[in-house]
């Protein structure tokens, strides 16, 4: 049960970041509430995840999840920069992470 | 340093702050000063995303948030030190300085604008 929130927690974070491209480009209500919900019920479903699995990997998994989410949904459908060396950044600023959560 | 990658510097110290308090608050009061810090970094963030590409921002604020609570952690709350975690963290300042140089061109032309 735990994967299956943590799954769910990663997708929700994804919804949050895409909540913060609507703000950023509309700054209506609408666009608040995706991003406000999409973050509470991200961090209540990790919340749940944490119960049966360990707090370092469901956090790396999360993260991964909602960042690698985040930059496709962002170079897909807000035009964000599709060069490979901000990708690769990226990539390491993830690795960095996940190697901390996991090692903490 | 521009002033939106200042802002997404700003918002991960903050978080660092919050995640603190989200180990450690007790009472009522800290747990309001822990919500405050959250809300008050996602407003600093937004501002950021006006100049900066949301994904770049948010991977930025991640990251100095996870660093600095690793590093709070065996500073002042007692965990050990490791060289994997300070490589880690090495690896991180890679990762947004590098980030920081190719995204110059965009943020640019958004200060002239």
């Amino acid at each position: 049960m735990g994967w299956i929130f943590l799954v769910i927690a990663g997708i929700f974070e994804v919804v949050g970041v895409m909540g913060m491209n609507l703000v950023n480009k509309f700054g209506n209500v609408k666009s608040y509430m995706i991003l406000i919900i999409g973050l509470i019920l991200s961090f209540g479903s990790l919340a749940l995840a944490m119960e049966s699995l360990p707090l370092g990997l469901s956090y790396a998994i999360w993260t991964g999840i909602g960042t690698i989410g985040g930059t496709i949904i962002g170079m897909l459908f807000y035009d964000e920069p599709k060069e490979w060396k901000r990708i690769s950044f990226i990539g390491i600023i993830l690795a960095a992470v996940i190697g901390l959560k996991l090692t903490s | 340093m521009s002033r939106s990658w200042a802002l997404v510097i700003l918002a991960g110290l903050i978080e660092i702050f919050w995640a603190i308090g989200l180990k450690h608050s007790t009472n009522g009061i800290t747990w309001a000063g822990t919500i405050f810090l959250i809300y008050l970094s996602f407003v600093v963030l937004i501002k950021a995303t006006k100049a900066v590409p949301v994904a770049t921002v948010y991977a930025v604020f991640t990251g100095i948030g996870t660093a600095g609570t690793v590093l709070v952690d065996m500073i002042v709350f007692g965990e050990p030190f490791s060289w994997t975690k300070i490589f880690f963290i090495l690896i991180l300042l890679i990762g947004v300085l590098g980030l920081k140089l190719v995204t110059k061109k965009s943020d640019k032309q958004e200060g002239v604008v």
